[in-house]
């Protein structure tokens, strides 16, 4: 733990969690309609981390990964990413292709932006939750797509996070589909003066 | 036996006498750069994430910058009795990981500056630079085994293998 690491209360903390908690619920149900299958969810945990560290927070660091990547901008701006194990992202082109690639090489046009685009649901349904809730406009630019090592994704994201406004504090989910053995996770990672205007759009005390 | 693992994280620099295994997991734009002092057997390794240090902030870690860590992992490695003279390089990362979609190209071009930066710090200070595997679009993952002086890489979908050996043969 960084020693630098703002602190947030506990009412911030379960605060965040519940709002991620409805956000990933509308995440969920977008990637439901766009496969027609049902997708669970878990709780969200809400974790002040130092950013260095979150490389090595995934299980499987080496695990070849696809990650969309999608900075977000207006007035909680941040970086979003939704990543997911190779065999999960096989699962989801079957699901929305008919078929899958055997290997990265194989990732083509179409494979790549049908992956942008569950990414881009995902993700943009995520903030729109959270944009509603709050009131404040926050939207997310157009997603990257990365099939790589779980760390070197992360990696990549936190770098950019850290030429932002190095903060430390991330959501993270999982979302799945058990009928096809396709899970994901959410990571959010908001910049230290968006998450200040979330709370005071909230109400809720400044960061003591 | 053995050898004892040594993860570095990233923005962290470790050094040893030989005999560890130095790891640096899943780069991607970040480099990883592995040093050896062949006489007096000290071993390091820095993660480094950015070029250079922020002109409006303070360094919290100096292994974070090439600029500040490079530096850093050397003066680490002459308290354990290193020389700079002698001290023998290998780098590797610097790639572009999101390599799909509108803007990824240029946009997060980082490794590419990450390792013209690591490069220049280790021409600036006379190492001298046994290998190095940089850019591209993968990730990689450096190990260096101090004991034998190994370099060796690997990615998500390539076998590992070797890249140089920092105790010359």
């Amino acid at each position: 733990m960084d020693g630098n690491a703002p602190e947030f209360n506990a009412i911030q903390i379960s605060c965040l969690s519940e709002m991620a908690n409805i956000g990933v619920g509308h995440a969920a149900t977008a990637i439901a309609q766009m496969t027609n299958k049902p997708f669970q969810m878990s709780v969200p945990t809400v974790r002040s981390v130092e950013l260095e560290a979150i490389p090595l927070m995934v299980g499987a660091v080496e695990e070849l990964t696809v990650g969309i990547y999608m900075p977000v901008d207006g007035d909680v701006p941040g970086h979003m990413a939704f990543l997911f194990p190779w065999r999960s992202a096989q699962a989801f082109w079957r699901l929305l292709l008919g078929q899958a690639p055997d290997s990265p090489e194989q990732i083509g046009e179409l494979e790549a932006s049908v992956m942008l685009e569950v990414g881009n649901i995902m993700n943009s349904s995520f903030l729109n939750a959270i944009s509603e809730m709050c009131g404040l406009p926050i939207h997310a630019t157009p997603p990257l797509l990365a099939v790589e090592m779980a760390a070197a994704i992360l990696q990549a994201i936190v770098l950019e996070a850290t030429t932002t406004d190095s903060h430390a504090l991330s959501i993270e989910t999982k979302v799945s589909c058990e009928e096809e053995q396709a899970e994901g996770y959410f990571l959010f990672i908001p910049t230290l003066g968006g998450l200040k205007r979330l709370f005071s759009s909230l109400g809720l005390p400044e960061v003591a | 036996m053995v050898a004892t693992q040594l993860l570095v994280g990233m923005a962290e620099i470790q050094v040893a006498k030989e005999g560890p295994l130095f790891v640096c997991l899943g780069l991607g734009s970040c480099i990883g750069l592995a040093a050896y002092d062949p006489v007096a057997k000290v071993a390091g390794m820095v993660h480094v994430m950015l070029p250079a240090a922020f002109a409006d902030k303070p360094v919290d870690k100096p292994g974070k910058f090439a600029d500040t860590g490079v530096p850093h992992l050397l003066e680490q490695m002459a308290r354990l009795g290193a020389s700079r003279s002698r001290i023998l390089v290998a780098m590797a990362g610097g790639a572009q990981v999101f390599n799909f979609g509108s803007g990824s190209a240029g946009k997060l071009d980082i490794g590419r500056r990450n390792a013209d930066a690591v490069e220049a710090q280790v021409q600036a200070l006379g190492l001298r630079c046994l290998g190095k595997d940089v850019g591209g679009n993968q990730g990689r993952t450096m190990t260096f085994d101090s004991g034998s002086g190994l370099i060796k890489v690997r990615t998500v979908t390539s076998m590992e293998r070797a890249l140089c050996n920092l105790k010359g043969s």
